[in-house]
Protein backbone atom coordinates (compact mmCIF):
# COMPACT_ATOMS: atom_id res chain seq x y z
CA UNK A 1 0.00 0.00 0.00
CA UNK A 2 2.86 2.44 0.87
CA UNK A 3 4.55 1.41 -1.82
CA UNK A 4 1.83 2.29 -4.01
CA UNK A 5 1.32 5.62 -2.52
CA UNK A 6 4.98 6.16 -3.17
CA UNK A 7 4.52 5.08 -6.66
CA UNK A 8 1.45 7.85 -6.97
CA UNK A 9 3.26 10.76 -6.03
CA UNK A 10 6.18 10.16 -7.62
CA UNK A 11 4.46 9.97 -11.19
CA UNK A 12 2.68 12.93 -9.93
CA UNK A 13 5.96 14.92 -9.20
CA UNK A 14 7.14 13.63 -12.63
CA UNK A 15 4.30 15.20 -14.50
CA UNK A 16 4.25 18.36 -12.41
CA UNK A 17 8.07 19.13 -13.28
CA UNK A 18 7.60 18.15 -16.59
CA UNK A 19 4.57 20.63 -17.49
CA UNK A 20 6.65 23.02 -15.59
CA UNK A 21 9.78 22.41 -17.94
CA UNK A 22 7.71 22.39 -20.71
CA UNK A 23 6.43 25.87 -20.09
CA UNK A 24 10.04 27.34 -19.21
CA UNK A 25 10.98 26.05 -22.97
CA UNK A 26 8.04 27.17 -24.64
CA UNK A 27 8.49 31.16 -22.98
CA UNK A 28 12.29 30.76 -24.02
CA UNK A 29 11.24 29.98 -27.51
CA UNK A 30 8.43 32.51 -27.99
CA UNK A 31 11.03 35.29 -26.29
CA UNK A 32 13.38 34.25 -28.94
CA UNK A 33 11.25 34.24 -31.94
CA UNK A 34 9.53 37.97 -30.91
CA UNK A 35 13.62 39.12 -30.46
CA UNK A 36 14.72 37.38 -34.05
CA UNK A 37 11.50 39.00 -35.52
CA UNK A 38 12.10 42.62 -33.61
CA UNK A 39 16.06 42.45 -35.14
CA UNK A 40 14.46 41.54 -38.62
CA UNK A 41 12.38 44.29 -38.17
CA UNK A 42 15.06 47.06 -37.59
CA UNK A 43 17.55 45.26 -39.72
CA UNK A 44 15.52 45.96 -43.37
CA UNK A 45 14.66 49.76 -41.34
CA UNK A 46 18.15 50.31 -41.45
CA UNK A 47 18.32 48.97 -45.13
CA UNK A 48 15.37 50.61 -46.22
CA UNK A 49 17.11 53.89 -45.45
CA UNK A 50 20.30 53.27 -46.50
CA UNK A 51 18.40 52.83 -49.99
CA UNK A 52 16.64 55.61 -49.80
CA UNK A 53 19.69 57.88 -49.26
CA UNK A 54 21.38 56.43 -52.50
CA UNK A 55 18.24 56.62 -54.60
CA UNK A 56 17.51 59.60 -57.04
CA UNK A 57 14.61 61.57 -56.12
CA UNK A 58 12.47 60.29 -58.80
CA UNK A 59 13.61 56.66 -58.36
CA UNK A 60 12.81 57.25 -54.73
CA UNK A 61 9.09 58.71 -54.94
CA UNK A 62 8.79 55.84 -57.46
CA UNK A 63 9.86 53.35 -54.86
CA UNK A 64 7.49 54.99 -52.42
CA UNK A 65 4.51 54.91 -54.07
CA UNK A 66 4.78 51.43 -55.92
CA UNK A 67 7.61 49.60 -54.17
CA UNK A 68 9.91 49.49 -57.36
CA UNK A 69 11.99 51.83 -59.22
CA UNK A 70 13.90 51.95 -62.34
CA UNK A 71 17.55 51.94 -63.65
CA UNK A 72 19.18 52.12 -66.65
CA UNK A 73 22.09 50.32 -67.74
CA UNK A 74 25.58 51.57 -67.71
CA UNK A 75 26.56 49.92 -70.50
CA UNK A 76 23.46 49.30 -73.60
CA UNK A 77 21.01 52.06 -71.73
CA UNK A 78 18.50 49.29 -71.19
CA UNK A 79 15.65 49.97 -68.46
CA UNK A 80 15.14 47.53 -65.57
CA UNK A 81 12.58 48.07 -62.96
CA UNK A 82 14.04 46.56 -59.57
CA UNK A 83 11.06 45.10 -57.25
CA UNK A 84 11.14 45.43 -53.77
CA UNK A 85 12.69 41.82 -52.86
CA UNK A 86 15.26 39.70 -52.48
CA UNK A 87 15.30 36.81 -55.76
CA UNK A 88 14.06 37.18 -59.32
CA UNK A 89 13.16 40.76 -58.89
CA UNK A 90 14.96 42.55 -61.81
CA UNK A 91 12.89 43.32 -64.76
CA UNK A 92 14.07 44.23 -68.10
CA UNK A 93 11.83 46.44 -70.03
CA UNK A 94 11.69 47.32 -73.67
CA UNK A 95 11.70 50.70 -75.24
CA UNK A 96 7.58 50.37 -75.15
CA UNK A 97 7.56 49.50 -71.44
CA UNK A 98 6.95 46.26 -71.85
CA UNK A 99 8.22 43.23 -70.02
CA UNK A 100 10.99 41.45 -71.75
CA UNK A 101 12.35 39.21 -69.43
CA UNK A 102 13.81 38.80 -65.17
CA UNK A 103 17.01 38.76 -64.42
CA UNK A 104 18.18 37.54 -60.40
CA UNK A 105 21.44 38.53 -59.18
CA UNK A 106 22.10 39.47 -55.98
CA UNK A 107 25.00 40.49 -53.27
CA UNK A 108 26.17 36.86 -51.29
CA UNK A 109 25.14 36.41 -48.00
CA UNK A 110 21.82 36.92 -46.44
CA UNK A 111 21.00 40.49 -46.86
CA UNK A 112 17.97 42.24 -46.64
CA UNK A 113 15.59 43.63 -49.21
CA UNK A 114 17.55 47.13 -49.02
CA UNK A 115 20.47 46.09 -49.43
CA UNK A 116 19.98 43.76 -52.11
CA UNK A 117 18.20 45.93 -53.92
CA UNK A 118 20.58 48.98 -53.73
CA UNK A 119 23.66 46.64 -54.63
CA UNK A 120 21.58 45.41 -58.01
CA UNK A 121 20.67 49.29 -58.03
CA UNK A 122 24.58 50.23 -58.23
CA UNK A 123 26.07 47.14 -60.11
CA UNK A 124 23.06 47.76 -63.01
CA UNK A 125 24.46 51.91 -62.93
CA UNK A 126 28.11 51.38 -63.06
CA UNK A 127 29.09 47.55 -64.40
CA UNK A 128 25.72 46.53 -66.69
CA UNK A 129 27.13 43.70 -68.29
CA UNK A 130 29.60 42.29 -65.12
CA UNK A 131 26.19 42.26 -62.82
CA UNK A 132 24.24 40.12 -66.16
CA UNK A 133 27.38 38.34 -66.58
CA UNK A 134 26.50 36.59 -62.97
CA UNK A 135 22.77 36.79 -63.45
CA UNK A 136 20.40 34.09 -63.92
CA UNK A 137 17.68 34.94 -66.67
CA UNK A 138 14.20 34.16 -66.51
CA UNK A 139 11.54 34.37 -69.75
CA UNK A 140 8.58 33.09 -67.36
CA UNK A 141 6.04 36.21 -66.91
CA UNK A 142 2.70 36.33 -65.23
CA UNK A 143 1.43 37.98 -68.83
CA UNK A 144 1.45 40.63 -70.53
CA UNK A 145 2.33 43.62 -68.55
CA UNK A 146 2.84 47.33 -69.70
CA UNK A 147 4.27 49.97 -67.80
CA UNK B 1 34.25 63.07 -40.68
CA UNK B 2 34.13 60.12 -43.11
CA UNK B 3 32.19 56.90 -43.29
CA UNK B 4 32.60 53.42 -44.65
CA UNK B 5 29.16 51.44 -44.62
CA UNK B 6 29.26 47.75 -44.94
CA UNK B 7 26.34 46.09 -46.02
CA UNK B 8 25.92 42.74 -43.19
CA UNK B 9 23.41 40.76 -42.06
CA UNK B 10 22.46 43.60 -39.72
CA UNK B 11 21.75 45.82 -42.49
CA UNK B 12 25.18 47.62 -42.33
CA UNK B 13 27.90 48.25 -39.87
CA UNK B 14 29.60 51.60 -40.41
CA UNK B 15 32.94 53.20 -39.41
CA UNK B 16 33.86 56.74 -38.93
CA UNK B 17 37.13 58.12 -39.13
CA UNK B 18 38.83 61.44 -38.97
CA UNK B 19 39.88 62.48 -42.66
CA UNK B 20 42.75 64.62 -40.87
CA UNK B 21 43.75 61.90 -38.37
CA UNK B 22 46.46 60.20 -40.21
CA UNK B 23 46.48 56.38 -38.28
CA UNK B 24 42.72 56.37 -38.82
CA UNK B 25 43.52 57.16 -42.57
CA UNK B 26 45.42 54.89 -42.70
CA UNK B 27 43.14 52.07 -40.63
CA UNK B 28 40.16 52.84 -43.16
CA UNK B 29 42.91 52.19 -46.41
CA UNK B 30 43.73 49.24 -44.77
CA UNK B 31 39.69 48.10 -44.43
CA UNK B 32 39.53 49.02 -48.01
CA UNK B 33 41.64 46.85 -49.28
CA UNK B 34 40.89 44.06 -46.77
CA UNK B 35 37.19 44.97 -47.86
CA UNK B 36 38.09 45.04 -52.10
CA UNK B 37 40.09 42.07 -51.68
CA UNK B 38 37.53 39.55 -50.09
CA UNK B 39 35.44 40.88 -53.49
CA UNK B 40 33.02 43.42 -52.04
CA UNK B 41 32.45 46.30 -54.18
CA UNK B 42 33.10 49.98 -53.04
CA UNK B 43 31.00 53.11 -54.09
CA UNK B 44 30.44 56.48 -53.73
CA UNK B 45 28.18 58.67 -54.63
CA UNK B 46 28.58 61.02 -56.91
CA UNK B 47 25.27 63.37 -57.37
CA UNK B 48 21.78 62.59 -56.15
CA UNK B 49 21.40 58.99 -57.07
CA UNK B 50 24.36 58.95 -58.76
CA UNK B 51 27.62 56.71 -57.68
CA UNK B 52 30.99 55.43 -59.13
CA UNK B 53 32.46 52.68 -58.37
CA UNK B 54 36.21 52.78 -56.87
CA UNK B 55 38.82 50.67 -57.24
CA UNK B 56 41.39 52.60 -54.64
CA UNK B 57 41.10 53.94 -51.35
CA UNK B 58 39.31 57.46 -51.84
CA UNK B 59 40.14 59.61 -48.39
CA UNK B 60 38.40 62.30 -49.70
CA UNK B 61 35.25 60.40 -50.12
CA UNK B 62 32.46 61.46 -47.66
CA UNK B 63 30.76 58.21 -47.64
CA UNK B 64 31.98 54.74 -49.04
CA UNK B 65 29.61 52.01 -49.21
CA UNK B 66 30.71 48.28 -49.81
CA UNK B 67 28.16 45.47 -51.05
CA UNK B 68 29.50 41.88 -51.08
CA UNK B 69 30.59 39.86 -54.32
CA UNK B 70 27.19 39.78 -56.67
CA UNK B 71 26.17 35.94 -57.61
CA UNK B 72 23.37 34.56 -59.42
CA UNK B 73 19.99 34.31 -56.81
Amino acid sequence: MTQQIILALSSFILALLGTVLLSALSLVVARSGSCSKSFRFETEARALSLLKGWLSPKQRACYERFRYFDVIGSDTGTRYRIHHGTQTNIEELNCTGHHVCKWCFVPDGDLVAGDVMLAQKIALETNERGALAVAHRSFVSSGPRRF
Amino acid sequence: MATQIVMDRTGDTRHTFDVHDRAEVEKAERRFKELTGAGFTAAVRSGPGEQRVIRSFDPTAEETLFYPRLVGG
